[in-house]
């Protein structure tokens, strides 16, 4: 049986919709072109069936990301390893990545990956079309910067304060609110809405919690990911 | 939370069966949803298919579709856990060492 977009709930749809389109328009930190062009890499880093391993960075490679970029080199580095090779990750490699760029910028970038590998992995399990990115939206990134930054002690990425008091997880994003939003929205729609964590029983009706549950450990394992 | 999730509707879930895609024990469709999350993680599209269609035909379209989202969350947020540091605290770590040796994930190089 065939599943098609019309028998998924509106809610999810709108989520991945919104989020798409934002790919292509001006961030906080990027250029909608910037960052367009970001997601086209990470596009290529998690659809790709022979993919470059995890200590070659893309640039260096001819013919994987254009000639000339409107984002720097490391930056299509940084998300093709990141969507390709998270796991991979260490301290050391993000403390290289963030002395050519902006830690906040650095943020911003890891969320266009987030929104790449969700959409194309909803899309590709349900055998669903991968959509196009949207054409480019002009202007300048807002550059808007929460006043009350701060390091974290479970993070790498700096937070808005107060550090540490939310899951590692639940602060990662929050030092760039666009990006923060968006990602929220989608695991609102995708998993369980934020006010319902902490109910076992919480259920829309299809999946029980812990079928979503087996579901979140087999994939997490399955990415080696401890957190 | 999987461990948490079962405790509190009194199910029994061995993470062993959930390392090894064997399913889990007392959980519907277990061995389905895992065979779909496993291959919608890999890439064999054939595979794929094929688990696809068993979750349907045993739990339906709306079934099917949301165990999708859920893959898809994880796709995302295993990508934000690693690429921002993110970390649970010493005694967390601890506490729930059982479990990530049962899933064979204590000496991944994402363990902070």
């Amino acid at each position: 049986m065939r599943i098609s977009l019309s028998d998924v709930r509106q809610d999810l749809v709108l989520a991945h919709e919104q989020a798409w389109s934002a790919l292509s328009e001006p961030g906080t930190w990027w250029s909608g072109a910037q960052r367009r062009e970001l997601a086209q890499t990470a596009l290529l880093a998690v659809t790709e069936g022979e993919p470059l391993p995890p200590w070659v960075a893309v640039s260096t490679i001819e013919g994987r990301i254009p000639a000339s970029t409107v984002a720097p080199g490391v930056a299509h580095d940084a998300v093709y390893r990141i969507a390709r090779h998270a796991a991979t990750l260490t301290r050391e490699w993000y403390e290289r990545v963030t002395q050519e760029i902006d830690s906040l910028a650095f943020v911003e970038l890891c969320g266009i990956v987030c929104t790449v590998a969700t959409v194309v992995a909803f899309r590709r399990a349900l055998d669903l079309e991968i959509p196009e990115l949207v054409a480019t939206k002009s202007g300048q990134p807002s550059h808007h910067k929460p006043d009350n930054i701060v390091d974290a002690t479970l993070n790498w990425v700096p937070v808005v304060a107060p550090a540490d008091e939310n899951a590692a997880v639940v602060q990662a994003f929050t030092a760039v609110p666009q990006t923060n939003r968006v990602i929220w929205a989608m695991a609102d729609a995708q998993y369980i809405p934020d006010k319902e964590m902490i109910d076992p029983h919480w259920t829309r009706g299809t999946l029980t919690r812990v079928q979503m549950e087996l579901v979140a450990t087999r994939v997490s394992q399955q990415r080696e990911c401890f957190y | 939370m999987l461990s948490w999730s079962g405790t509190e509707q009194g199910i029994e879930i061995d993470l062993a069966n959930v390392q090894t895609a064997t399913g889990g024990v007392s959980v519907s469709f277990a061995q389905q949803l895992v065979d779909f999350a496993t291959a919608a993680t890999e890439f064999d599209l054939t595979v794929l298919a094929k688990s696809r269609d068993q979750l349907i035909s045993v739990a339906g379209v709306a079934i099917t579709i949301d165990a999708a989202a859920v893959i898809a969350n994880f796709e995302m947020m295993t990508r934000l856990a690693d690429s921002t540091g993110a970390r649970m605290q010493t005694e967390v770590v601890a506490d729930r060492l059982v479990v990530a040796q049962a899933m064979g994930v204590d000496k991944v190089v994402s363990r902070r």
